[in-house]
């Protein structure tokens, strides 16, 4: 082998081992690549996944978008909506109702234009006056519209549910017409329906193409419109009140003046009876000193015996006399009272003290007919600020008529409690023949005497009860009678303590 | 030896009476309380839509002596005492000698395409300054004008790529019908205005939305400007119809909704978030046009957010505002004064709803509460990105919070 041959075998030993060198990398390589690939496919795998799952999350995101907008929505429109409620609410003039809420509410709502018509059954025209958002001009336009012989409006009130821009179909012709008539993009329209005061609706819009109304806003504005007619009814039936309250008190002050003259007039004629009585009382005293005098001196046969029937005549005389006496100073004493003349002289009195004199002065009648006299006064009650001489005759003229009416071996009690801070109420009760029902009210009048038969048999002027009440409204008390026929009387009457 | 510098006056008042006229009196008087009568430079003006009208900007000029007025009008302000969803705040400063300011406008967009209104605009705020080293600009654009990334790009195209531009895209009461811009006297829609700082001014300016993303990254295959027509070779809207399971006409029912709650996110390399664009409408052919611009060959997510991830965004603007002022303020001498305004996506006050006042909260504690503050809710927000390769190239951003803390 020479040594061209050797470098021959050499380079092809040495060419195989680098081939299968070469063939062993490109293996390797092969390998390596197809690991790769196979990295790739999977990153791609998991970018393409990655993307769906991206998809999820936009769409989902996309939902909870709509959902948070529509939350954010709602909430923002409750807001808006009790704002708007409760200063409508608070507003009791009508042409307030809208003014006072102003046009920012409205927007919270997501709507820049509002307005209401009521329709006007007497003129057979809608009334536009509740508006935002339009111009004069604007306002004008909508009038003629819904004034026009070929609108809907009527027919959608009487429908009486709200309708709007998505609750109606796409193609309905009224979506286009209200659009135009109302310059907006949406709109919801709700009927206004009042029980007193006739129907409209209530129309509330935007021009704003983003916003899309929805059946939340539909059910909101529904709402608001329902307060809106209950704000309106109540305003006008506010101001229907409001002007019957006028017209009674227009009236009350009429009366009143009437009655003010009237009372003047009783006064007046009042007064010149009172005179009247006092002047004639005055007159008819003299006289009347005279033919008692006059009578007595004959009844003493100073000036010469006279016979029994003269003298018995004579008695008569001075009898009666002093009936007509007792009862001319009864009326002077009323007349007195009633003008004001007399005054009480209020003084700190006992009570006991009182009631005590009262009952030693008419003990013997009480005796002489066998009746009881039972006094039944409060413990520690105190003091009573009276007139003491006045409050005595009234003692005297109640027990006086309680033993006339009362039967004998009957009871009259004289009873006296502490009834208020300043205030002592004294009762006078009898076991006696009890009055009607209907005198009850007339029997402390002038001159009125109770038809029974006691009053038929003892004469009487009818003018105590009159004085005794005088007496006691003298004193700023007051006097009242219960009574029943033959189960006695009670006179109460009130009378001052000392403070 | 030591130099005093005279500092910037700033005064915010804010009013929510319905009359625009008595609003703006009695915001200028609120904001006046802190000026002790100095006299007034310039007014920033937010207000709701409910309130523009010329009585309020002619009350404003009147009140201030005619101060240059700049401002648009939002979905809702922000007040140093709250949100206003009705009303308007007017942010007062009197300027020391050294910062200076330009205003200018731009009208007419439509006709005049966003690319060459943008060009018009910087001119405009240019005029006088060319030769004054420029510090910042704050841009107010009509936010239905469909081309807004191309507004900017016309801006910046005069100012300077990496020129710091802060901006706000008016918005109204959430109709999309007329958004309206403030200038002096006047006030229109289809426009831009806009204001240039100069001087001895710094600032920091933090911008996050919070939006994370989900599913497969795609690739936009086929777009022009702000409209997608095809996403990974297939209709734009397939992306929506794939991912909630939607059909076309549901997705078109709840197309705002869908919008802000996952808009799309662009992948910016370098970037902490990616940049969210809101579609505006479904096009023909399944075509999604979005708020902004989007290019062709962009990766694109679908996004998803929550309201804690949403405060959690305004803590971090907040900070980073914060942040970046004071390492502008590294060398400042003499007393200055800090104010704050803040461009907030009306699309995040939907979300946000009835817990938008929570974002208030952290951006009232965030800063010191007696700070003055301004801001508006917009339909975009312009402000530059961080990474090293956009160079501080602002981009029109949605759905995010831009707080733009000054000093001077």
């Amino acid at each position: 082998m020479g040594l061209f041959e050797f470098i021959y075998e050499l380079f092809r030993i040495a060419s195989f081992f680098i081939i299968l060198f070469l063939a062993i990398i490109l293996l390797f390589k092969i390998e390596k690549v197809k690991q790769l690939q196979e990295i790739i496919n999977n990153l791609r795998k998991s970018l393409e996944e990655m993307d769906e799952q991206a998809k999820l999350i936009l769409r989902t995101d996309m939902e909870l978008n709509k959902a948070q907008e529509e939350l954010d929505k709602k909430i923002s429109s409750l807001y808006a909506l009790q704002k708007i409620s409760r200063t409508i609410s608070t507003t009791l003039e009508e042409s307030q109702i809208f003014r006072s809420t102003g046009s920012v509410s409205f927007e919270e709502l997501g709507f820049e234009k509002a307005c209401a018509l009521l329709w006007d059954e007497n003129n057979k025209k809608f009334v536009f006056y509740l508006v935002i958002g339009y111009k004069e001009n604007e306002i004008e336009a909508i009038k003629s519209y819904a004034n026009s012989e070929n609108n809907t409006l009527m027919d959608l009130i009487k429908r009486g549910k709200a309708f709007s821009s998505i609750s109606l179909n796409p193609d309905n012709p009224l979506i286009k017409a209200t659009n135009e008539a109302f310059k907006v993009n949406s709109f919801i329209v709700c009927p206004l329906l009042t029980e007193e005061f006739g129907n409209g609706l209530f129309f509330i819009g935007t021009q704003n193409t983003e916003l899309t109304v929805t059946a939340g806003d539909e059910e909101l504005i529904t709402i608001l419109a329902n307060q809106i007619a209950q704000a309106i009814e109540n305003a006008r039936l506010f101001e229907k009140a409001w002007k019957s309250q006028q017209e009674l008190e227009r009236k009350v002050e009429e009366r009143t003046r009437q009655l003010s003259r009237a009372l003047e007039e009783v006064k007046i004629i009042s007064d010149r009876k009172t005179n009247f009585i006092s002047s004639v009382s005055h007159e008819l005293r003299t006289p009347l000193t005279s033919i008692k005098g006059y009578a007595a001196i004959l009844l003493e046969e100073k000036l010469g015996a006279l016979p029994q029937a003269v003298k018995e005549r004579l008695a008569k005389i001075n009898r009666h006399s002093d009936e007509l006496v007792h009862m001319v100073n009864d009326l002077l004493d009323i007349a007195r009272i009633e003008s004001g003349r007399t005054t009480m002289k209020l003084a700190e009195q006992d009570l006991n003290n009182i009631v005590s004199s009262v009952s030693d002065l008419i003990f013997i009648q009480y005796k002489n007919k066998n009746v009881d006299l039972v006094t039944d006064i409060q413990k520690d009650i105190p003091p009573i600020l009276v007139d003491r001489s006045q409050i005595e005759r009234v003692f005297i003229n109640l027990l006086g008529n309680a033993i006339k009416f009362t039967p004998e071996k009957g009871q009259v009690t004289i009873k006296a409690r502490e009834v208020e801070e300043d205030k002592v109420q004294i009762d006078i009760s009898d076991t006696g023949i009890g009055l009607p029902a209907e005198s009850s009210s007339k029997i402390f009048e002038e001159f009125y005497r109770v038809d029974n038969s006691i009053n038929q048999q003892v004469k009487g002027t009818g003018l105590g009860l009159s004085l005794v009440r005088q007496i006691i409204e003298a004193h700023k008390g007051k006097i009242w009678v219960k009574s029943k026929v033959g189960e006695g009387s009670t006179f109460s009457f009130l009378l001052p303590l000392v403070k | 030896m030591y130099c005093f510098y005279m500092a910037i006056n700033v005064g915010v008042g804010f009013s929510t009476k319905t009359n625009a006229t008595l609003a703006a009196a009695e915001a200028v008087r609120k904001a006046k309380l802190n000026l002790d009568n100095a006299k007034v430079d310039l007014a920033i003006v937010f207000s709701t839509v409910d309130l523009v009208n010329y009585g309020m900007l002619n009350t404003i000029s009147e009140e201030t002596q005619n101060a240059r007025v700049i401002g648009c009008s939002g979905a809702a302000v922000i007040s140093p005492r709250s949100i206003l969803n009705r009303g308007l705040v007017v942010m007062l400063l009197c300027l020391p000698k050294d910062i200076y300011f330009n205003t200018s406008c731009v009208k007419e967009v439509k006709k005049s395409g966003a690319l060459n209104a943008g060009r018009e605009l910087a001119e405009g705020l240019l005029y006088g300054f060319r030769n004054v080293r420029r510090d910042l600009s704050i841009i107010f654009s009509d936010g239905l004008i469909a081309e807004g990334s191309n507004l900017i790009f016309g801006v910046q195209e005069k100012l300077g790529r990496s020129f710091p531009l802060v901006g706000a895209s008016a918005s109204d009461n959430m109709r999309f019908s007329k958004t309206h811009l403030f200038f002096n006297q006047e006030i229109f829609s289809d426009g831009a205005v806009g204001i240039i700082w100069a001087g001895k001014v710094n600032f920091g300016l933090g911008i996050k939305h919070g939006w994370k993303p989900l599913g497969k990254p795609r690739s936009v295959t086929e777009s022009r400007g702000n409209i997608v027509q095809s996403i990974g070779n297939k209709p734009a809207i397939g992306i929506y119809e794939e991912y909630l399971n939607y059909s076309r006409a549901q997705i078109e029912k709840e197309l705002r909704r869908i919008s802000v709650l996952y808009p799309i996110g662009i992948y910016l390399a370098g970037e902490d978030e990616y940049l969210l664009r809101n579609i505006i409408s479904i096009e023909k052919g399944g075509a999604l046009r979005f708020q902004g611009n989007v290019p062709k060959g962009s990766q694109i997510r679908l996004m998803i957010g929550t309201k804690e991830s949403c405060f959690e965004a305004t803590k971090q603007s907040v900070e980073e505002a914060q942040k970046k002022l004071s390492i502008a303020m590294v060398g400042s001498k003499g007393q200055t004064n800090k104010f704050v305004l803040v461009f907030n996506s009306a699309s995040r006050y939907t979300l946000l709803g009835r817990e938008a006042m929570k974002e208030w909260d952290i951006i009232h504690q965030g800063f010191n509460p007696e700070i003055p503050l301004a801001g508006v809710y917009t339909f975009g927000e312009q402000a530059p990105l961080k990474a090293v390769s956009y160079q501080g190239q602002a981009y029109f951003h949605n759905q995010s919070i831009a707080t733009l803390a000054m000093e001077g």
